[in-house]
């Protein structure tokens, strides 16, 4: 195996390390790095995870590849059950759904994420896919593993968002608990810059990849940064998370999420930057 | 047109007269999801027939909408997204209309949905859901409306009941009364069968009712209009277990979405006059090697590629 590895594989272990042994975990359709980082963890340290896919509502599948696309056969195969639609929603409203993913073209630092539309309501700019299920479920899940890939694009983690579509932990309405959502809201954030907690409901800065500083977070960061008081590098992966990025994802779906620069991020198993 | 009745002993019957059963400005429920089994050959052919002014509702969709909005065909899209994933993306034609303000962007939420559909099925005025409050999708929706729980004091969302004018559903056989037989992920189709004023449904083959019956009833006969035999009748998407999604041709659209004029030469080239016509230009070969998928994983993992 290859020991040297990039961003996208570093961060779809990041992911997976989020998710605990036993949760009921379900990650959206057109979610690559959210999809592998749930296949990862069943095979690594969660085996007892239930795993739902996606837009096929298959239960512990072990597809031999990840289609460009989630509603697909292929992500049935290995699986003792596909659920249906009607029940994987309603596990996640009576809150027995543990974890989700979600991510955003906008995310604020509360955890509000925007895939709707960038720029006015009646003639966006750019009118994004649209939430799916996220503005029901992000209020009952237990818990959100929100992530970016763009945070370096400097226009992704933003004060404010254009459109909410995906409730974090206060919107202009109100926390939530005045809003008398049951569910936990985001837990972490991983992007392509480091990860972050919300001790107090508002995103902190806690661990960095080893090519990356405060400052060029904070450069890239359109909210007033909060760093926690001992920063730490990044656990880099294991040869066996590795290895099952690698398995799980032998066509590398995860790395359409990434800009060219970023796969070329490159690292070696002690944790040091990699050069090409 | 006559209305068949849905007791009707017979209801099969050509594409165009299917087609039919859609009026301009309908509220339209969408079968299938994202790049699996869309009723592509109805989408077709309201796009021949020149329908306008349709209210789409439903999840998550793909292609579908995406042409359906090329054609200048919706004048509301109420579904929870529209797209092609990690895929190809944004969806070409969606995103240009929404950016003009020819469509009406109502985004609404797979459960919302599912639960507007199940107040419909339930014949009840309202049902509560928990969440949007605090999303910008609440501000999109005045029909919506925010209500205490009177045992609990919890605030909720109350949303009115969704019974779609009519549903266009695609499946995998079906009888002449109209039972059909299709398999998960079902999405919605259920729902929307139930729920709606009107089912419309295209299928790969017409079979004995002894086959359908023995393969397994989803939707049963007396909820369907009209069955119409639809071979690659989801293509491009996927149609399982007969066929994966043409990923080729999903790309062409997305290149000739790019603007007006691709647009119109997509639609010239493959539209008229007819379903065999389309057939024809996607081609033979093409066609059946979207049916080697099980050939092995390797196979399969190569059309997706």
């Amino acid at each position: 195996m290859n020991p040297r590895f990039t961003l996208d594989e570093w961060m779809c272990v990041e992911l997976a390390r989020t998710i605990g042994d036993g949760e009921i975990v379900f990650h959206g359709f057109g979610s690559p790095c959210a999809q592998v980082a749930m296949h990862v963890a069943k095979r690594t340290h969660a085996p007892h995870m239930v795993l739902i896919e996606g837009a096929t509502y298959a239960l512990d599948p072990v597809p031999a590849f990840l289609p460009p696309t989630s509603n697909d056969w292929s992500l049935l195969t290995g699986a003792p059950h596909v659920l249906r639609f009607e029940e994987l929603f309603d596990l996640g409203a009576r809150g027995d759904l543990d974890r989700m993913f979600l991510s955003g073209g906008q995310i604020d630092p509360y955890g509000n994420t925007n895939v709707s539309m960038i720029g006015p309501r009646d003639r966006p700019k750019v009118k994004l896919g649209g939430g799916g299920g996220g503005c029901n479920l992000s209020a009952t899940v237990g818990a959100l593993t929100i992530w970016t890939t763009r945070h370096g694009s400097g226009r992704t983690l933003v004060q404010r968002c254009d459109f909410i579509t995906d409730m974090g932990h206060r919107t202009p309405a109100g926390s939530r608990t005045e809003l008398g959502f049951p569910g936990g809201g985001p837990e972490a954030m991983i992007t392509d810059l480091g990860a972050f907690d919300f001790p107090e409901g508002r995103a902190r800065l806690t661990r960095l990849y080893p090519d990356v500083d405060v400052e060029a977070v904070r450069g890239a960061t359109g909210f007033e940064l909060e760093v926690a008081d001992r920063v730490q590098t990044m656990t880099p992966p294991t040869e066996a998370e590795l290895r099952t990025v690698r398995e799980v994802d032998p066509t590398g779906v995860r790395r359409s999420e990434f800009g060219s620069a970023d796969l070329a991020r490159a690292y070696t198993l002690h944790g040091e930057v990699a050069v090409a | 047109m006559t209305v068949r009745r849905r007791t009707a002993d017979d209801k099969r019957c050509g594409l165009p007269e299917a087609a039919g059963l859609v009026a301009d400005g309908d509220v339209v429920a969408i079968g299938g999801g994202l790049s699996h089994r869309e009723p592509m050959a109805l989408v077709r052919e309201l796009i021949r027939q020149g329908r306008r002014d349709l209210h789409v509702v439903g999840s998550a969709h793909g292609i579908d909408v995406d042409q359906l909005i090329g054609a200048e065909a919706i004048g509301v899209v109420e579904q929870s997204y529209v797209g092609f994933e990690q895929d190809f993306g944004l969806a070409p034609a969606y995103r240009r209309a929404a950016g003009q303000g020819a469509v009406q962007l109502r985004e609404s939420c797979c459960y919302t949905i599912l639960q507007q559909l199940r107040a419909a099925e339930y014949g009840l005025p309202f049902i509560p859901v928990r969440g949007i409050i605090g999303s910008d999708v609440l501000h999109l929706h005045p029909e919506y409306s925010e209500i205490t729980c009177p045992f609990t004091g919890q605030r909720l969302i109350a949303v009115p009941p969704l019974a779609p004018d009519v549903a266009l559903i695609h499946g995998l056989l079906a009888d002449q009364h109209g039972n059909v037989h299709v398999r998960r992920p079902l999405v919605l189709d259920e729902r929307f069968a139930f729920a709606s004023r009107r089912v419309v449904v295209t299928v790969e083959r017409l079979a004995s009712s002894q086959e359908v019956s023995a393969a397994g009833v989803t939707i049963p006969y007396f909820l369907v209009d009209a069955v119409v035999e639809a071979p690659y009748g989801a293509h491009p998407t996927s149609c399982y277990p007969h066929y994966t999604y043409d990923r080729e041709h999903i790309a062409a659209w997305i290149a000739a979405a790019a603007g007006d004029e691709g647009i119109r030469e997509y639609f010239e080239t493959y539209l008229a006059p007819d379903e065999c016509h389309y057939r024809d230009q996607i081609g033979e070969a093409a066609l059946a090697r979207l049916r080697t998928f099980d050939e092995s994983p390797e196979r399969w993992q190569e059309l997706m590629a």
